[in-house]
């Protein structure tokens, strides 16, 4: 240190962290260079995600409406959190279901569905998967949409609270889940998922009256 | 900055290429290399990324490395590597949305990969920003050779083929469930295959090794 930088602390501060300060000014710069080019296309993937997978599973509906008001759910750990749900509109502007986004987690990290149900939100189209990160070949099953498959189950099941088991027909559609072979804790975390959107979501949307 | 570790562009190619690669040599990387080689693609992806931030963060840490002070020079390392990783991030998430979401966090993990740092510390603020980016290319080159290499073994026996795309499969072992006679071993795509995978390859390397000298 200098005599003069021991008069003027500043002057060693500076002396010592110059580059650092450019550094960070740059890359800052450069990130929000990034940001301000690439963000527009990823909200324009969300979006064109979530409108494709809404799309297939309520082909009735043209436009996605949402909502004036947001509804409020409780979620994960007592949190409240405002729920996506829009209204499936067709040609002539007339309700033809509900969608809304769900999620919670999974095995390996959060599961991201859509899920469609009929105008009196009584009974489900089924749902598809924005977002899934479980275990290839067992847990990431639950994208697979055949007749067969564990999606299968909740196309025309009543809405209401869920119950996973191990064995049973999964082709008798009920509030009864077969899980998938090897990966019941992604079953369970779809159950659950459905469970805590679902119901509430219903019992929010007939008080508002926007029920038929 | 010593000028003692000097190496030569043949030296840096060669090193991250075979006598230093990254994940049979220095066992830097492991963390990746065993989380995101369930399938060719995936691994590709994760070394191409690893590719860029290396290139791009050994030239910076190279021409800023006769003004770096000892105190500061890690936190200039983590500055740069923590950009270019974002930027790599977020260029998955503009324009490669579903192997963005495949990945998820291993790609910001990058950040925390001790390659990186390990080149920026060792070459990068030791050589000129030529070498530097040499090296950075060969590591990121010999980690992805090893990434695909130990996803396509994997990707083959828990599937019988190596999926590029919808469209693209390349069918190796036909599997029983296509009418073939293939029975997937499914526990490939879970960790005990990565660690069964990865300790066959060290062990094939160590033993090369050996017969060497």
């Amino acid at each position: 240190m200098s005599n003069s930088e021991k008069q003027n602390p500043i002057l060693f501060f500076l002396r010592e962290s110059w580059l650092l300060m450019v550094s960070a000014v740059f890359f800052g710069g450069l990130l929000a260079l990034t940001d301000a080019a690439w963000s527009p296309k990823v909200k324009q993937n969300a979006t064109g995600k979530f409108a494709d997978s809404a799309q297939n599973i309520l082909a009735a509906a043209k436009t996605f409406e949402p909502l004036a008001e947001p509804l409020m759910l409780t979620v994960a750990k007592g949190k409240q959190a405002a729920a996506d749900v829009r209204k499936g509109l067709d040609d002539s502007g007339a309700c033809v279901g509900w969608v809304f986004v769900a999620e919670g987690s999974g095995f390996a990290d959060k599961i991201k569905l859509v899920v469609a149900v009929d105008a009196a939100f009584e009974t489900m189209y089924g749902f598809s998967v924005l977002a899934c990160s479980e275990t290839p070949g067992f847990g990431d099953k639950i994208t697979i949409t055949d007749e067969n498959s564990y999606q299968a189950q909740y196309r025309g099941a009543p809405v209401g609270e869920f119950t996973l088991v191990k064995v049973g027909d999964n082709k008798k559609i009920d509030n009864e889940i077969i899980a998938i072979t090897g990966a019941t804790v992604t079953s369970r975390a779809v159950v659950d998922i459905m469970n805590a959107y679902a119901v509430p979501l219903k019992e929010q949307l007939a008080q508002k009256g926007l029920l038929q | 900055m010593s000028q003692s570790n000097e190496m030569t562009v043949g030296q840096a190619f060669m090193g991250g290429i075979w006598t230093e690669i990254p994940v049979l040599r220095l066992m830097l990387g492991l963390c990746p290399t065993l989380a995101v080689t369930t399938s060719v693609k995936s691994g590709l992806t994760m070394g191409l990324c690893v590719i860029f931030v290396l290139v791009c963060s050994n030239f910076v840490v190279s021409i800023m490395r006769n003004l770096l002070k000892p105190h500061l020079r890690i936190m200039m390392f983590t500055l740069a590597i923590a950009t270019f990783v974002t930027i790599a991030d977020m260029y998955l998430k503009a324009f490669l949305p579903d192997m963005s979401e495949k990945l998820g966090a291993y790609i910001p993990l990058i950040i925390v990969n001790c390659i990186i740092i390990a080149r920026a510390e060792s070459c990068a603020a030791k050589n000129g920003p030529i070498v530097s980016i040499v090296d950075g290319l060969a590591m990121g080159l010999g980690f992805t050779m090893v990434l695909c290499f130990l996803a396509s073994i994997r990707e083959v026996l828990a599937t019988g083929c190596i999926s590029f795309s919808d469209s693209a499969v390349l069918t190796i072992l036909n599997p029983i469930d296509k009418g073939g006679w293939f029975t997937p071993w499914r526990g490939m795509v879970m960790p005990v295959g990565a660690f069964i995978t990865l300790g066959l390859m060290l062990g094939a390397v160590n033993q090369l090794n050996r017969k060497k000298m």
